[in-house]
């Protein structure tokens, strides 16, 4: 999770070193067409101050630590939003700087990084395709002493992480239930004790649905008692013929989602990949890991 | 109205580094006052404040219409007021116009570095006006707080603020002198062939005109302004009485009032070569706006200058800019045939005589025929019939100067004198004519040379006298001597401090006060002479002679600069060793954390990717029941110290890590 010890810091003109250049070519034509030697001396200086303010801009993020928390995972098409971790050298501090991912995304500003005080920011970008990613890659930049010049380094953080695709498809469950016991039908029974609700499945009885929930909720839930939870629910690629890789991925993601919301007991299962029948936040993880790096598209 | 709206855009700059910014502004403008229109500056100084004003909370940045509104009423006002907006006056006040409103409409990093190098376009104006070493001072400062300002605003909302970077900025500066030294000494010196060219100098000008009038002398007679600073190289310098630096000759003359007079035709003049002692001076002219090129009594011919029949140099172009030149007097030579043009034009006498004049140069003619006992004569009458001279003789009706002067008030200056004495010298047949210039002056002793003021301003009288030449008369060394002997100073110092003699104790103390005031001002002065020789005089000659002394006199310009940028490259390369300090630092804490997570992840509980601190630690807590505290401890420090305020140590959060056993694997949990 340290930053790889080979990276550089380039300085780099920018909009307003042009600037400096034109005010300084102007002290120049000043102090040779009106023979003005103290236009010239304040030409050199200004020369000079550029040239200096340059090393200081590359001095200015030399030895500045970067590293990179865990990352919580999104669903593709929200932002990923990275905590960074700057550190200074010791001895130093590092002013003005900027950090982003990758080029041209957007970028969080912090205003000093000093010694023994590690300062923590955010960046966010939007997320790439659906993946396993194992690598980010961090710009630094800053201004820093007098803006003249741009101090931009580029650090490959080797700090995993998952985009999930995106929950997409109105497809109804896969009517797959199987039970383990003897089934029942959603009847209550005497004596059961209400276990919440799960997911209402077409074809059966209404009389148990919490409409109270359905005001809320767009999905159906129908309540249910124990003894009636051992049901598993096989979210299957191969009951989804005909469409491409990437509907069937969005889904199987969506029914995970479902599931999960619906506190069922449910089983992934992808060719060549099954995450076994389980419930609660650790499978839901399992599943969508396995979805997303399932034939993954992204490079890395 | 519609656009007195105020628009969206709220203010995107700190308030800290924006006031730096609007002081350094600010101070760019006030030495331009003179050549900008009294509105411009109150309303650059009102868009100052106003600019402050939308930068509190909740006040918005003026609307795109009444800033276009602005800028044609500025522009317009100025082209109105000078009616041009071409011109001097008219473009620095455009100029400082321009300023405010970018100032006013500044909003958000860019602006706010359109609004440093402004400054520096601002500063650089201010060394158009004058280039001594005060002005570049205070320009330095200029500088340095925009520096500091630019530092402020990239160091953001870090604790500091602006001492540390004033400090900084400081280090720029020293850290900048090597290679602006370096530059300034071999980058290469381009002269001519610049098409711009101020119409006229910004310096402040003023003093000697080509006309001697009653009042021409005591007018700039207070103004202590210096006119030339001159060294002598071979320390022969002469005693300061006889200092009459020579600047131009009047041969035509009525009552009171000489002019320049007739040109004379080249052919009939050639300057003869002149013999005697000679003293070198090198001069250092400010600028005055005018051609004369001053020098001891009598100087030869220069380089560059023409050379003036009544024995003047004269500069081909007006000075506008400082000018430094080099010239050697020969106060011994005397030229022994008068051309007879030039003798008609020393005899040429005015329309308008008056009968007491004449009356006068008779009784000393009827006494004497022989010039040289007329001159004598004419003194003593300046001698004996109390005249007095003063600073403020009163003013002389032009139609009947002479006569009143002579014979009624008998009150003059310098040029009264003058005048008189070399009209009279006329009327007894005598050639003679007026000569402008300085007389003496200040001997900085500290530099080792002359320092001449407009103060020192005088006009004498030369009379042709037969086997003699052209003589030298100063009527006012027989009305004043004391004058001569010393400047117009501590002349009127001596003069009135005799009316107070009363007060005796007092004065004493402030005579001593005034002495050290008088060294410290000579010092200061020393100081700008030096920054006038070596810095500002440090044109193409003077470069080529320094690479000369290096012996560096036959290597092209590509090598020489080639050799420069290596140097720098060096000095870039020392001082970015010497800012390096110390290598990347590990993120201790980070890898103390992560050998934290490892060390459990090998215990069969890894860290989940989406899994905070503090729900890992509970995790963990839970797995190894027996560890829960070490665990708890260690999460607690480590979000103490990354979320934190930064309360809890690193070393104690180190300790706790390595306090960690290994854990055992545990299969069945």
């Amino acid at each position: 999770m340290e930053s790889a010890p080979t990276d550089r810091v380039w300085v780099w003109p920018n909009g307003r070193t042009l600037g400096l250049a034109a005010v300084l070519v102007a002290m120049c034509y000043a102090g040779a067409s009106q023979s003005n030697g103290a236009a010239y001396l304040l030409c050199f200086i200004l020369t000079s101050l550029a040239i200096v303010s340059l090393v200081h801009a590359w001095a200015n993020l030399h030895g500045l630590g970067a590293s990179v928390e865990s990352i919580p995972p999104v669903f593709a098409g929200d932002d990923v939003s990275v905590p960074v971790v700057l550190t200074a050298r010791k001895g130093g501090s590092h002013f003005g700087v900027l950090v982003s991912v990758s080029d041209g995304a957007p970028s969080a500003h912090e205003g000093a990084v000093v010694p023994e005080s590690p300062s923590r920011l955010e960046v966010r970008f939007p997320s790439p395709a659906r993946g396993h990613y194992r690598v980010i890659p961090l710009r630094i930049t800053s201004d820093y002493p007098l803006g003249f010049f741009t101090a931009r380094r580029r650090i490959k953080v080797a700090h995993e992480f998952y985009v999930y695709p995106t929950p997409h498809g109105d497809l109804p469950f896969p009517l797959t239930v199987a039970p383990t016991r003897q089934p029942r039908d959603g009847v209550r029974h005497e004596g059961d004790d209400f276990g919440g609700t799960r997911l209402w499945r077409p074809g059966e009885s209404q009389r148990h649905i919490d409409w109270k929930a359905a005001a809320r909720n767009p999905v159906l839930l129908t309540k249910q008692w124990t003894g009636e939870t051992d049901e598993i629910l096989y979210l299957d690629w191969a009951t989804l013929p005909g469409l491409d890789t990437e509907t069937r991925i969005s889904q199987l993601a969506r029914w995970v989602v479902t599931a999960e919301r619906g506190f069922e007991t449910y089983e992934l299962r992808l060719p060549g990949k099954i995450v076994r029948a389980s419930r609660g936040e650790s499978h839901f993880h399992a599943c969508l890991r396995a979805l997303a790096s399932f034939e993954s598209p992204a490079a890395n | 109205m519609d656009i007195f709206r105020h628009s969206r855009y709220s203010s995107n700059v700190a308030t800290a580094p924006l006031v730096g910014m609007i002081i350094a502004l600010a101070a760019a403008v006030i030495p331009m006052g003179e050549k900008v229109a009294g509105w411009v500056i109150c309303g650059f100084f009102a868009a100052c404040i106003a600019r402050l004003i939308f930068n509190r909370p909740g006040a918005r940045l003026p609307s795109l219409p009444l800033k276009l509104l602005l800028f044609a009423g500025s522009v317009g006002g100025v082209a109105f007021n000078y009616g041009s907006a071409v011109g001097i006056e008219p473009g620095f006040s455009i100029l400082v116009a321009l300023v405010g409103l970018k100032l006013i409409e500044a909003n958000g990093p860019r602006d706010f570095h359109v609004l440093g190098l402004l400054a520096f376009f601002l500063a650089l104006c201010d060394l158009f006006f004058s280039q001594d070493l005060l002005r570049w001072l205070y320009v330095a400062i200029i500088v340095l707080l925009v520096l500091a300002t630019l530092v402020r605003f990239h160091r953001g909302t870090s604790p500091g603020s602006y001492s540390r970077s004033t400090w900084l900025a400081m280090r720029l500066l020293l850290q900048a002198l090597p290679i602006a030294v370096l530059l300034f000494l071999f980058f290469p010196r381009v002269y001519g062939g610049f098409r711009f060219q101020f119409s006229q100098s910004l310096m402040n000008i003023g003093g000697m005109s080509d006309r001697l009038s009653p009042g021409s002398m005591s007018s700039i007679a207070l103004n202590s302004d210096v006119v030339f600073r001159a060294d002598f190289p071979d320390g022969n310098i002469p005693p300061m009485s006889s200092m009459y630096w020579r600047g131009g000759v009047l041969w035509r003359g009525d009552e009171l009032t000489w002019v320049l007079g007739p040109f004379f035709s080249r052919t009939e003049y050639q300057p003869a070569p002149m013999s005697g002692p000679k003293i070198r001076q090198r001069i250092s002219l400010q600028p005055h706006g005018g051609r004369w090129l001053f020098a001891l009594d009598r100087p030869m011919e220069m380089h560059g200058a023409s050379y003036l029949p009544g024995g003047v140099l004269q500069s081909k172009r007006a000075i506008l800019s400082r000018y430094r030149y080099e010239v050697t007097s020969l106060p011994e030579d005397r030229q022994t045939k008068l051309p007879s043009d030039q003798m008609r034009a020393a005899l040429d006498l005015p329309a308008h005589l008056s009968p007491r004049v004449k009356a006068l140069v008779a009784s000393w003619k009827a006494e004497s025929k022989n010039p040289a006992k007329i001159v004598e004569a004419a003194l003593r009458y300046f001698r004996h019939e109390r005249f007095t001279y003063t600073l403020q003789p009163g003013s002389y009706s032009d139609a009947n100067a002479l006569d009143e002067f002579l014979f009624e008030r008998r009150q003059g200056f310098c040029e009264h004198y003058a005048a008189a004495f070399a009209t009279l010298m006329r009327v007894a047949g005598v050639p003679s004519r007026v000569v402008i210039g300085y007389h003496a002056g200040e001997y900085n002793s500290l530099g080792k040379y002359v320092i001449v003021r407009q103060s020192d301003a005088h006009a004498w009288c030369e009379v042709w006298l037969q086997n003699v030449g052209w003589q030298r008369i100063d009527p006012t060394d027989v009305i004043a001597p004391d004058r001569i002997s010393s400047n117009l100073e501590s002349y009127l110092e001596s003069h009135t401090s005799q009316s107070d003699a009363t007060s005796g104790e007092r004065s004493l103390a402030a005579t001593g006060w005034r002495e050290i005031q008088h060294d410290l001002q000579l010092a200061w002065d020393s100081l700008n002479y030096q920054w006038d020789l070596h810095i500002l005089n440090f044109d193409e000659d003077a470069q080529m002679n320094f690479l000369m002394l290096l012996g560096l006199g036959s290597v092209s310009w590509a090598s020489i600069l080639i050799w420069v940028l290596i140097a720098t490259a060096l000095f870039v390369g020392g001082l970015s060793f010497f800012l390096r300090r110390s290598r990347s630092t590990v993120d201790k804490v980070g890898r103390g954390y992560a050998g934290f997570c490892h060390a459990l992840a090998r215990a069969g509980l890894p860290r989940e990717p989406w899994e905070g601190a503090q729900h890992f630690a509970a995790r963990a807590a839970a797995h190894f029941p027996e560890q829960a505290e070490l665990i708890g401890r260690i999460s607690q420090l480590y979000i103490e110290l990354r979320y934190g305020r930064g309360e809890a140590s690193a070393a104690h959060f180190l300790t706790a890590v390595r306090q960690l056993p290994r854990f055992s694997v545990k299969s069945g949990t």
